[in-house]
């Protein structure tokens, strides 16, 4: 596992409509794309969605290659469960092969489930394609600015997730320095059963963890040290404001939301 | 600041050892970190931020991010609680994670497996990941538990 193998975040710079649109609606309208998903019990429901999806993705010119990208690493997931769902369901049989049966409720399950796998994917990717990871804790931030009310420290939550967010890279490099060096010393990371790989890492976790507290208190002083006393009255650079774009984009996802329950209450 | 760095260091651990961290059959080695909790409260939202990105960077998706750092939450929380008591300490986080992933992939993604099939695998990779990695880690945090600033 070589650190060059990951990639982090995975933001496709543009400039559609879609990429200009304030964090707090593209956040909003994934979630409700993700739980139209989970209403849609018709196929017609996920042409609906597909559509929709297709017409966000061309408007935001990101390349279809990067969306199917995010399905990788899970493609021996979604190809396991369509087998088994699709051999395993009991009901009218549509084609035998010796000992297996594909039954017509298997051949609807496993394309249902799928889909909505696929289009769950796709969905969630192109949040984080078409917006940068700040951006987006920025929009969470606003987002949660109702709940301060309650008690919700939503600027220091948001302030430890850029910061958890920035220190992920340093991190990776740490793990990879210290794996490599304990390697040197004759660590063992790549033997044995399961439990005695696990207990193998002792060796890494243990290091990992004081150096990243003392990042951890590093920060802390520079932080104290540029007089940095949380959000209270504390202004921005980028300023959020809602503009016109927003309002159509808020228009056709009510529009989308409606086609999708009256084809729940049509054909559920 | 602790819990930013805690948040960071689980998304790296979980990123970086990302074949055998996401999935029915997972052993996520950093949830080793959630006997952090017994440390210091800030570990409680340091954990649940750095399972947010963990899962929000993988290939689960947004779903896996939203459910799966509200385990983590219930877990860390849990964990702080038995604070006190060391073999039980890690045990929220095993439960909390093998219940709520294991359905979450039953019913979100679809898992071909019973529920309870699902919700013993996932808690026996949590099993290993708090108990195997995680007890041996806070049995050394509490011997430098000063030097740490904990």
């Amino acid at each position: 596992m070589a650190i060059k193998d990951i990639t982090l975040g995975q933001y496709f710079p543009g400039e559609s409509r879609i990429h200009r649109l304030d964090p707090r609606t593209k956040i909003i309208g994934t979630f409700v794309f993700l739980i139209s998903l989970f209403l849609v019990d018709h196929f017609l429901g996920f042409a609906l969605a597909g559509l929709f999806l297709l017409v966000l993705i061309l408007v935001s010119g990101v390349p279809f290659r990067f969306l199917f990208r995010g399905l990788k690493p899970i493609l021996f997931l979604i190809v396991f469960t369509m087998l088994i769902n699709l051999f395993m369901t009991s009901g009218t049989a549509l084609v035998a092969l010796g000992p297996l049966t594909i039954t017509e409720e298997g051949l609807y399950r496993a394309s249902f489930m799928a889909l909505r796998l696929v289009l769950l994917i796709f969905g969630s990717s192109l949040l984080t394609l078409v917006t940068k990871p700040i951006t987006l804790t920025d929009g969470m931030e606003r987002l949660m600015s109702p709940f301060n009310r309650l008690g919700l420290p939503s600027h220091e939550l948001a302030m430890m997730m850029t910061i958890a967010l920035r220190f992920i890279p340093t991190l990776l490099d740490e793990t990879d320095k210290i794996m490599k060096a304990q390697t040197a010393r004759g660590a063992d990371f790549e033997s044995g059963n399961l439990f005695r790989r696990a207990k193998g890492l002792i060796p890494l976790l243990v290091p990992l963890f004081v150096s990243a507290f003392r990042i951890a208190a590093d920060l802390a002083m520079a932080m104290e040290a540029r007089c940095y006393r949380g959000g209270q009255g504390r202004t921005r650079m980028n300023r959020m404001a809602f503009g016109k774009g927003d309002a159509l984009a808020a228009l056709i996802l009510a529009l989308y939301a409606a086609g999708i329950l009256y084809l729940r209450g049509r054909l559920g | 600041m602790q819990a930013a760095v805690i948040g960071s260091l689980y998304a790296a651990l979980t990123l970086l050892l990302s074949p055998i961290s996401y999935g029915v059959m997972q052993v996520r080695v950093s949830e080793a970190l959630t006997v952090l909790a017994m440390f210091t409260p800030a570990a409680i939202p340091g954990l649940a931020v750095g399972c947010f990105f963990a899962n929000f960077l993988g290939p689960n998706g947004m779903m896996d991010a939203l459910i799966g750092s509200a385990a983590t939450l219930l877990g860390a929380i849990g964990t702080y609680r038995l604070r006190r008591r060391f073999y039980w300490a890690p045990m929220p986080a095993v439960i909390a994670n093998g219940v709520i992933i294991g359905l979450m992939l039953y019913y979100v993604y679809g898992v071909p497996f019973s529920p309870l099939y699902c919700i013993l695998w996932v808690g026996l990779g949590e099993l290993i990941a708090c108990y195997g990695m995680g007890l041996p880690l806070a049995r050394f945090l509490q011997k430098r538990k000063g030097d740490l600033g904990l």
